[in-house]
């Protein structure tokens, strides 16, 4: 028996793309032969892990994504990204959304045509929004929810994207605002899936549950307790998904003492670089080592501290597991490699899912929030300081990991899915 | 050729001494155990006599110790070795020309610099810091400008560095190979090609990038050697030791940096055969393919090409 082709075809954002690869390693392992969709300017990424890419043509003006034009993005959204979630919702959500769809409509023919050409047993999709073409290719497909928990609705979890607690007062309007937000996106989005044959959404949803599988990446450690569980037959919770990845070295510092904290803000976090100036000079007067992820933008910075090395890229999970803290922006596959690996985790979000996990940390107890910009030097040395003296975290992140580990999600996610298909 | 001077011969040593701890550290030897010279030798390119000096300097760290049947063993458990490798050789001239080497790579010093500048930040004394100056410059790191300052030259030490050096590559090096006169020595391509798949026996996660950026840059240096062309020779090999100093690419999956090696033995085959314009060509496509690089800024929210932003 020949061994099924598996599409996956994660959103053109690291998060899922490198949560897919963690899976794809995994199908590889179980016999199969997975294969990654991708958007136009995201090729090489897969290849790179050793899988066969597929590239979605672009179907508006050529080009490739250029400096300038993510300067654009950068000027239009930065100081967006002080702003507590609710007010993001007009100035960041909506738009972003609008963007969403546009992609999802530009795609549609040329994932139309590649899905015919590979004719894969399964398609696996790891996105906040159905690409019709799926749901008409005639094969099954997996929804995976690499963002976090929030995103499938229930009266038991916070609304999607708010930063708040479930039971929070102000729930009814924050739900009101996002639905007013992205009123108008949806209902290009539900014209758009009318005429491609599809069923229109309910108002706030861009994406359906499979009727085959689910997979959420949301470890029981920070799982919510739903009012109306997921029938645990379509549903599956993945205890993290981590990829296997290159083997990182710190290299030794100038001043090479003290523990390991690794700072990531994400390719989008890096876009701020006077913030991340401005904590460089608050590192350079605390005794830990900092590997700093500064993305794209390793040329505007110089004079480096000398207990700092910032890279434009780091093998996360190699470095994660060496750190004994992790600053990050709340993106749900950082939340949870930090919880893979014990780390503690102290979140400054920008946007999206950020708030969720930001919230969801103090609540759980497996890290801290913090405001991303408004904070005095000696704020987040305190916060740093606190929580790298917290054992009651540290041990219960220990037993987190344990359990992470002996549960590897990319195996669950794996083996579910071939299951089905 | 440039003589080899005292200090650059110590330099050599120093360098190394590092190269056999993290040798050691990889390969997972223990406290106690015994460091065959010959395996070394044979893992880092070179004869016994400079892994006996090198020995001799992890011996004065207390990294390693004579044994009294002959040989060095390993003096110490390997957490200690990788802190202390690190400091190995410490208040040398050629230690401070790697601190500040590895200073400007990662971007704690500016562009132009004086000597008492340095002399201040390193608490070195003024010669000091002006032999470590010309150490790096006999590889062209700096030059001097008329007057005190000393200016750092281009180095591989970000992405878009990394870019040009690849595109600099991919016009010069098919071209040293086909030039007339290119010649290989059939020993180095073997010593070449056993230290590639010992590298390439290791498991998935046990692949140090350090020790790849060695392999990489000497098969690259040994096909500039070989070729014909005298300024490319020599333009390349410069350009090497640029790259094996400076770059500090850690992005690169395991399964990358395993079909680059096995590009390389590709391409040595070739050679051996001297069936250059296929290595030629191979060496076009093992370029390009690591031209390939993940793309520098990505989100949700940013809108497919030729949509522009997001309103």
């Amino acid at each position: 028996m020949s061994k099924p082709v598996i599409a996956l075809f994660p959103e053109a954002s690291f998060g899922s793309a490198l949560n897919c690869v963690g899976i794809a390693q995994q199908l590889l392992r179980e016999g199969a032969v997975p294969v990654f969709l991708c958007h136009p300017g995201f090729n090489g990424v897969f290849a790179e892990y050793g899988f066969r890419e597929y590239q979605l043509p672009a179907t508006a003006a050529p080009g490739p994504q250029t400096d300038e034009t993510w300067q654009d993005f950068v000027t239009a959204h930065v100081a967006h990204f002080n702003q507590d979630p609710t007010a993001q919702l007009s100035t960041y959500v909506a738009p972003t959304w609008e963007a969403i769809v546009d992609t999802a409509m530009q795609a549609e023919e040329g994932l139309e045509r590649l899905l015919k050409r590979i004719k894969p047993a399964g398609i696996v999709l790891d996105n906040v929004i159905m690409f019709p073409a799926i749901a008409n290719a005639g094969m099954p497909w997996v929804r995976v929810v690499s963002c976090t928990e929030t995103e499938i609705p229930d009266e038991n979890v916070p609304p999607y994207l708010s930063g708040m607690a479930a039971d929070d007062p102000a729930r009814p309007e924050f739900e009101a605002a996002y639905l007013a937000a992205t009123q108008a996106a949806h209902r290009r989005y539900n014209a758009f899936r009318r005429d491609c044959g599809l069923s229109a959404l309910p108002q706030g949803q861009f994406l359906e549950a499979s009727p085959r599988l689910n997979l959420l990446l949301a470890p029981s450690a920070i799982r919510h307790s739903r009012r109306t569980p997921l029938p645990a037959e379509r549903f599956v919770f993945l205890e993290g998904c981590v990829r296997k990845e290159a083997q990182f070295d710190p290299p030794p510092l100038p001043v090479n003492e003290g523990p390991l904290i690794y700072v990531s803000f994400g390719s989008l976090g890096a876009i701020d670089t006077d913030l991340i100036s401005r904590m460089l000079r608050t590192f350079a007067q605390y005794p830990a080592r900092f590997f700093v992820n500064v993305g794209a933008f390793l040329e505007s910075y110089s004079k480096v501290p000398d207990n700092v090395f910032l890279g434009s890229w780091f093998p996360q999970p190699s470095i994660v597991s060496q750190a004994d803290l992790f600053v990050h922006h709340g993106g749900n596959n950082s939340f949870c490699e930090a919880m893979f690996f014990g780390v503690p985790s102290l979140i400054m979000p920008y946007c999206w899912d950020g708030h969720d996990n930001a919230t969801r940390a103090e609540q759980t107890g497996t890290g801290a929030h913090m405001h991303r910009d408004d904070w005095s030097p000696q704020e987040l040395a305190g916060r740093m300081t606190a929580l790298l003296a917290d054992d009651v975290m540290l041990t219960r992140l220990r037993q987190i990991s344990v359990r992470m580990q002996a549960t590897p999600g990319t195996q669950q996610a794996a083996r579910s899915i071939l299951k089905v298909l | 050729m440039m003589p080899v001077s005292r200090s650059n011969t110590r330099q050599n040593h120093f360098k190394l001494a590092r190269q056999i701890t993290e040798i050691v550290l990889e390969r997972g030897f223990a406290e106690g155990d015994h460091l065959p010279e010959a395996m070394l030798s044979q893992a880092c390119g070179v004869s016994r006599t400079p892994v006996r000096s090198a020995f001799k300097i992890l011996e004065d760290k207390n990294i390693v110790r004579r044994r009294e049947e002959g040989g060095y063993v390993l003096n110490q458990p390997p957490e200690k070795v990788a802190a202390d490798s690190a400091a190995v050789p410490d208040d040398m001239e050629g230690s401070l020309a790697e601190r500040i080497l590895s200073d400007r790579a990662e971007r704690r010093i500016a562009d132009v610099h004086s000597v008492s500048a340095l002399s201040r930040r390193y608490s070195s004394s003024r010669s000091s810091v002006l032999n470590a100056l010309k150490i790096l410059s006999s590889d062209g790191i700096v030059t001097q400008l008329p007057g005190r300052a000393w200016a750092f030259q281009p180095m591989l030490d970000t992405p878009n560095a990394v870019d040009e050096s690849l595109a600099f590559r991919l016009v010069l090096e098919p071209q040293a190979i086909l030039a007339t006169g290119f010649q290989v020595d059939s020993q180095k391509i073997g010593i070449m090609r056993q230290q590639t798949e010992e590298f390439l026996q290791r498991p998935d996660g046990k692949l140090s990038s350090a020790t790849f950026l060695h392999l990489d840059c000497a098969f690259h240096s040994f096909i500039a050697e070989s070729s014909g062309n005298r300024f490319a020779r020599g333009v390349l090999l410069a350009h090497q030791r640029l790259r094996l100093s400076t770059q500090k690419d850690v992005s690169i999956a395991d399964f990358r940096l395993r079909q680059s090696l096995q590009e390389h033995l590709g391409i040595l085959d070739s050679l051996e055969r001297m069936q250059l314009q296929l290595a030629a060509d191979q060496m076009v496509l093992h370029l390009r393919r690591s031209q390939i690089r993940k793309p520098q800024a990505i989100s949700r929210g940013f809108r497919p090409p030729g949509l522009g932003v997001a309103p």
